[in-house]
């Protein structure tokens, strides 16, 4: 029997603001702006709206949506605390509420000033997930995340042969695709050897390694898939949806394999869920917080086994024309960091077939990762139903 | 009228804040010794201090001095300073070591040079007092 959640729910609209380094705008009106481009490419009002995921900390709160959207009947107000996780795994929170009836409309949304307000390097003490974190490593000086994932990196770097030029693809490919974009932060052509010759932040993580510290906002909206069918844009449904917690979900340090995240847990469900593999999916949008991270990801999710995810990456293998494009719109590495639901929105696109140049042709299937938290991982699987 | 500092204040050290779970630990650090909890249900060791055992669900516990020797599990060099308190040391080594003892343990390793590091590699936990009540820990090589 299939899967009482498998299609039932759909994305219904996409909006996201310009991505910049500087803005004079509020995380909140980023956020709202966002949200408001979701509504009309859904072709909804903002009334229809009953239900709400803001990203937290940081933005709105329910309470800000209601008074800045005059929404009538709020009937589900969410944070679903995992970083770079949040919004694939909000996704199944919202599939689960328009499944039940409970809502119709769920927006999921976020705004970030990262690079003109608070940097986000700089926070991880201020969440509470991260407190033995901050107890017991940031005292010896180990407290971002570009440190606390570089051990994880050097671990799989030492046991498999992974290599600084594999890493280095996956940022020149994922510039590539941001250049095809064009509403990117970073719009320069980048080289293996710019990203050789780039600083070292912590070993072996170079500059060019690490996500963007940057501004903007995006929101996206999740409806039941039979309402979503009457509505503007073509039908995309989701097949598949998972969240998954690793052990030790607030030390990397005392995990028993640093290389085993959440997603060792989801990827799996989310397949069974979709009654789809690997071998169907034609683009996948990976969670890019650090290079190393997306080829990690891409060993979890059977595209090739453990070890080999830096051979996958090379020869062409992840760029546009190749076996399994990813990260098409630049990723959090290129485009710019907004908790990876701009890699929701690119997902869309490529399934609606509207993602211009950077259109993978006949995009039928695809996959999307979120990653935070010291190693929560979400997945989706999304299809452009007929 | 006041004016503005001529200099930043410099960057304070970021310290541990032990908790309930964690003072016996942090007290055991400042007399030089390592202290670990272990379960008085069924004895296992857990790092860091917890108020359950994920095990057995005891909330009963005690901590015991563990041998202070361990090998080498993954490391990092830091080289940017995020916390600026840290920007003289860098680039400064993070070695993470799984202790005898059964736990893992992340500190900066000295006197060791960049190219002599390699998982298994045999190191010893050593005591650094940075004020009356904190004490944090380093390796060096064994």
């Amino acid at each position: 029997m299939a899967h009482p959640l498998r299609e039932a729910a759909a994305i219904s609209g996409i909006g996201e603001t310009a991505y910049t380094r500087g803005t004079p705008k509020s995380a909140l009106a980023l956020q709202l702006e966002a949200s408001l481009a979701a509504i009309a490419d859904a072709g909804l009002s903002p009334r229809d709206i009953d239900g709400v995921v803001p990203y937290f900390p940081g933005g709105g709160i329910a309470e800000d949506f209601i008074a800045s959207l005059g929404l009538p009947d709020l009937k589900l107000s969410l944070f679903v605390p995992m970083g770079g996780a949040t919004f694939v795994a909000a996704i199944q929170s919202a599939a689960m509420a328009v499944a039940s009836g409970v809502c119709n409309h769920v927006l999921l949304a976020v705004g970030r000033t990262g690079y003109s307000g608070a940097r986000v390097s700089t926070r991880l003490q201020q969440f509470p997930q991260f407190a033995l974190a901050a107890e017991f490593e940031a005292p010896i000086g180990m407290f971002a995340p570009a440190q606390l994932y570089a051990q994880g990196a050097r671990r799989h770097m030492e046991l498999y042969g992974t290599t600084a030029r594999h890493m280095a693809e996956v940022a020149v490919v994922t510039r590539q695709h941001a250049i095809l974009n064009g509403n990117v932060v970073m719009n320069k052509p980048l080289t293996v050897e710019d990203h050789h010759a780039s600083r070292m932040i912590s070993d072996p993580f170079r500059l060019f390694d690490c996500s963007l510290e940057s501004d903007g906002g995006a929101a996206i909206i999740i409806s039941r898939s039979d309402r979503a069918r009457d509505l503007k844009k073509p039908l995309v449904t989701i097949m598949g949806v998972a969240e998954g917690h690793p052990e030790s979900p607030a030390s990397i340090a005392q995990r028993p394999d640093l290389l085993e995240f959440g997603l060792v847990k989801s990827a799996p469900r989310a397949y069974e869920m979709a009654g789809v593999g690997p071998k169907d999916i034609d683009v996948a949008e990976i969670y890019d917080c650090f290079t190393f991270t997306v080829i990690r990801q891409l060993e979890i999710l059977g595209f090739c086994k453990t070890g080999e995810g830096g051979p996958f990456v090379m020869d062409g293998r992840i760029g546009l024309g190749g076996d399994l494009p990813i990260n098409t719109h630049g990723g959090l590495l290129s485009q710019g960091h907004v908790v990876g639901l701009n890699h929701v929105i690119e997902l869309t696109r490529q399934l609606r077939g509207e993602a211009g140049r950077a259109q993978v042709k006949d995009a039928e299937v695809g996959l999307v990762t979120g990653y935070g938290d010291m190693g929560d991982g979400s997945i989706a699987i999304l299809r452009r139903a007929a | 009228m006041s004016t503005a500092p001529a200099t930043a204040p410099a960057p304070e050290r970021p310290l541990p804040i032990p908790t309930r779970e964690s003072q016996p630990h942090w007290d055991g650090m400042r007399e030089g010794r390592f202290m670990l909890q272990h379960c008085s249900g069924c004895g296992k060791v857990r790092h860091y201090p917890r108020p359950v055992c994920p095990h057995c669900f005891s909330m009963e516990s005690a901590f015991k001095e563990a041998p202070t020797g361990g090998a080498i599990h993954t490391w990092t060099v830091c080289h940017h300073p995020f916390n600026f308190f840290f920007k003289a040391a860098a680039p400064y080594i993070v070695a993470l070591v799984d202790m005898d003892a059964g736990v893992r343990v992340n500190a900066q390793l000295r006197g060791i040079s960049e190219a002599d590091l390699k998982i298994g590699k045999r190191v010893r936990l050593g005591f650094e007092p940075v004020n009356k009540e904190v004490t944090l820990p380093f390796f060096v090589s064994d």
